[in-house]
């Protein structure tokens, strides 16, 4: 009985060993059966692979990661894997590790080569080694969501800054030098100049100067999208201060010239034609600026100036005499 | 071959148990140590194997004094003394011969054969042939008594501290234990000491007597010397008459 | 006292024989109940595993869950703590009983000295012991993990198989033997030390071992968190 119950202890301590030794062999995936070849291959970083990984070809699972190790150099990572001695790998293959789940298992997949831009794969300085490459991990992609979405805050704070009191006051008072200009023609008009006879070479140029005004005006509302982002609302507004200040000069020598009206009345449609098309659009909504001018009142003061404008010239056409009288008599 | 007990003192914590007791047991005798429950007579005789040790004074076996012995020499004083305790203290685990024979295990000059003789002899030698194959539990009070004794002279002792060895046995058993203890004495001419309040079998196996009272000794003397003494105390304890010492208190 | 064992473990002749007898007692005879507790705990690991991962978690975690858990915690926690009443118990109930019927004296009056004739074998059994019904107690904890995955939860073999291979460390089965040989050691040293301070008959041989079966437990769960923040 003595025997048979200290037999019963070595039983029990040789299953027990039996157990560990082999469970844990068999976990670690080390196959008893079975030829296996190891090969290798390197990496810039490895995400979370770790010794114990899948390795796979295709979706299927044919070994294991054995050892991840730093190169002596501390430039590449090379992995070595235990694979299925009797797989054959696809020509030119390539390592990249994965995450197999979202819960942190990567695999080992050995793939042919051209799914993914070769030069992104850590090239082996010798034969018989794998290039391999590890797609990002998830918090590499959240940092760069990160990175996107503080860049977008950067950006919105400059859009702001750009069109903050400054901007407002500049647009502000090229609607007011506008409305000006309006004024002293209006004036000049109802001043009845006495002599419209003498027209002069300099009306014509002024004519011509304040469509070149206009002209660069709406260059200039049209290409403030694009200068938006190259922050040269700066070169925007010098442009409009430059229209209006053409305006100005247009209006200063309308008074000392006495052009001839009509032709001039003519030239000043074409002019506002394009003032108002701009405006217009502006007040659509239309483009960047469009949009970001959305303020009312900015808007209707534009709109009211350029229907004085239209009325004026309407009206300038429709009754010549009524303006022109005193200088023709 | 003597046994000295000089000045014992002994405490457990703050109760002194032993306060300079001394006795002696002298080659081929049987000292009968006489005192009440918790006198302090199971402390005397552990002091004299080595396991406890005196707070003051010493004990002398064969002029060694046992609490400045090493631990081998403690063995093997401890080979020379064979101690039967009070309930036997039999190995549970162990047949009653493998129990006889643990300290023979010990001695390299018993092969396993000689050891095998020797318990034999030994449960002959206390009437207990043909249950050396027994567990301890299967045992009477008395057959346990004698089984501890078997055990207690297997190593061929010099002497045989015997702790009230007959305690709690019916009178017929206790004359067999008593006649034992005697035939330990002639046949195997050891020294012993036998503590015990059993006045009836104390006299039947004392060659000297020796009392503890209140840590102290109160009296060393032969047989004859007992039955004559004054001393109250030591007449109330062996006639079992309390009102000795009240009177004289 | 460890001490002292540690003292007499020169006397070889005196334990070797005595340890067979105690790895029988605290190892093998301890085997049937650890692999009870280990089997229910596998079944109950599996099913709440289960429970718990409905929906986003892939089913093959109750593999990760069962494995891990077994071998780290459960494993040697639940086994310890079954063996610390078992063993504990018995160690000190029976030393205990031995003190208060002067059986230890009566080996030191036979030239045994007590601690190499049972304390050196108890606390080697356990040492060695524990670290064996752990083993089996973990495989069976799996092994009954895997059928109730398999019967009950509508999982393949392979999936369990993958989750608990997945993250298997062969660290981990180092760091179960390690806590099961600690636990050993310290459940057999602590039922010696209180088996040997017993006094006063059949009620101290109760006290002492409810003291070591009580004292025993809270030093596994110490010892237990000791380790995971040592070695973890």
């Amino acid at each position: 009985m003595k025997e048979s119950r200290d037999a019963l202890v070595g039983v029990v301590i040789v299953a027990a060993l039996l157990l560990i030794g082999f469970g844990t062999l068999w976990l670690q995936g080390v196959s008893l059966t079975g030829e296996r070849v190891d090969i290798e291959a390197v990496f810039e970083r490895v995400g979370q692979i770790q010794p114990g990984s899948d390795v796979k070809l295709r979706g299927v699972r044919i070994g294991r990661v054995r050892s991840v190790e730093v190169e002596p150099d501390g430039e590449l990572v090379r992995l070595v894997l235990r694979i299925d001695g009797e797989v054959t790998l696809p020509e030119g293959a390539v390592v990249v590790l994965s995450p197999e789940s979202m819960f942190g298992d990567w695999q080992a997949e050995i793939q042919p080569p051209g799914v993914y831009p070769a030069q992104r794969f850590s090239q082996p300085r010798e034969e018989g080694t794998l290039p391999g490459y590890s797609l990002p991990d998830i918090s590499e992609l959240t940092a760069a969501a990160d990175d996107i979405s503080e860049n977008l805050g950067i950006l919105t704070e400059r859009v702001g800054i750009a069109f903050s009191d400054e901007t407002a006051r500049n647009i502000a008072s090229l609607i007011e030098n506008v409305e000006e200009v309006t004024e002293r023609l209006s004036e000049l008009v109802s001043q009845q100049a006495t002599s419209f006879t003498d027209v002069t070479d300099e009306v014509t140029r002024a004519t011509r100067s304040i469509g070149q005004a206009a002209e660069d005006a709406r260059i200039s509302f049209g290409r403030i999208d694009d200068l938006l982002a190259r922050e040269e609302l700066g070169e925007t507004l010098d442009d409009l201060a430059v229209v209006s200040a053409n305006l100005r000069e247009l209006s200063g020598e309308f008074r000392e010239t006495n052009t001839e009206v009509r032709q001039m009345a003519a030239r000043m449609d074409t002019t506002f034609a394009s003032l108002s098309r701009i405006t217009s659009e502006l007040e659509a909504g239309e483009g960047t600026l469009g949009r970001l001018l959305q303020d009312p009142t900015m808007a209707a003061e534009l709109e009211s100036t350029v229907i004085e404008l239209n009325l004026l010239l309407a009206d300038i056409r429709e009754n010549p005499r009524r303006y022109l009288r005193l200088s023709i008599f | 071959m003597s046994i000295e007990i000089r000045d014992l003192h002994k405490a457990f914590g703050s109760k002194e148990v032993l306060r300079g007791f001394s006795a002696t047991a002298r080659d081929g005798e049987t000292l009968v140590i006489l005192g009440g429950s918790g006198s302090g007579k199971s402390v005397t005789l552990k002091h004299v194997v080595g396991l406890l040790d005196p707070d003051r004074g010493e004990v002398l076996v064969d002029g060694d004094r046992v609490d400045s012995l090493g631990q081998a020499e403690l063995y093997a004083l401890r080979r020379k003394v064979g101690y039967v305790f009070q309930f036997a203290a039999l190995f549970d685990s162990l047949t009653v011969a493998e129990n006889v024979g643990m300290g023979l295990q010990r001695m390299k000059e018993y092969t396993p054969a000689d050891r095998e003789r020797r318990v034999e002899e030994c449960l002959d030698l206390v009437d207990l042939e043909g249950f050396g194959s027994r567990m301890p539990a299967e045992l009477s009070g008395g057959q346990r008594k004698r089984a501890g004794i078997a055990r207690a002279i297997a190593t061929e002792p010099d002497y045989l501290l015997y702790d009230e060895p007959t305690t709690g046995l019916d009178p017929l058993t206790r004359a067999v234990i008593d006649r034992l203890i005697n035939r330990m004495k002639e046949e195997l001419r050891v020294t012993g000491i036998v503590i015990t309040h059993d006045m009836e079998s104390a006299f039947r196996v004392a060659d000297r007597f020796a009392m503890i009272h209140e840590g102290r000794q109160q009296f060393e003397g032969s047989p004859e010397e007992i039955r004559e003494t004054r001393d109250p105390v030591v007449r109330a304890f062996i006639e079992g008459r309390p009102e000795l010492i009240e009177e004289v208190g | 006292m460890i001490w002292r064992a540690g003292a007499a473990l020169k006397e070889v002749d005196v334990w070797l024989g005595l340890t067979l007898r105690q790895m029988t007692k605290i190892g093998v005879d301890s085997v049937p109940i650890a692999l009870f507790i280990a089997m229910f705990t596998g079944i109950v690991l599996a099913l709440q595993a289960s429970y718990t991962f409905t929906g986003a978690i892939p089913l093959y975690f109750v593999g990760v869950l069962v494995g891990k858990t077994m071998m780290l915690e459960l494993g040697p926690v639940l086994t310890g703590l079954a063996l610390a009443g078992r063993v504990g118990a018995n160690i000190s109930a029976e030393l205990g009983t031995m003190k208060v019927t002067e059986q230890i004296d009566a080996l030191e009056t036979m030239a045994y000295p007590p601690v190499a004739y049972l304390v050196v074998p108890r606390i080697l059994a356990g040492i060695i012991m524990f670290p064996i019904v752990t083993a089996l107690a973990i495989g069976m904890g799996i092994g009954a993990g895997w059928l109730t995955a398999l019967q009950l939860l509508d999982m393949s073999t392979y999936e369990f198989m993958h989750g608990l291979t997945l993250f298997f460390l062969p660290f981990d089965v180092f760091f179960a033997m390690i806590k099961a040989t600690s636990f050993g050691f310290m459940v057999t040293s602590i039922g010696c030390f209180y088996g040997f301070q017993t006094r006063g008959g059949a009620e101290g041989v109760g006290r002492s071992t409810t003291q070591a079966v009580v004292i025993s437990s809270m030093v596994i769960l110490v010892l237990d968190a000791f380790w995971a923040v040592t070695l973890l």
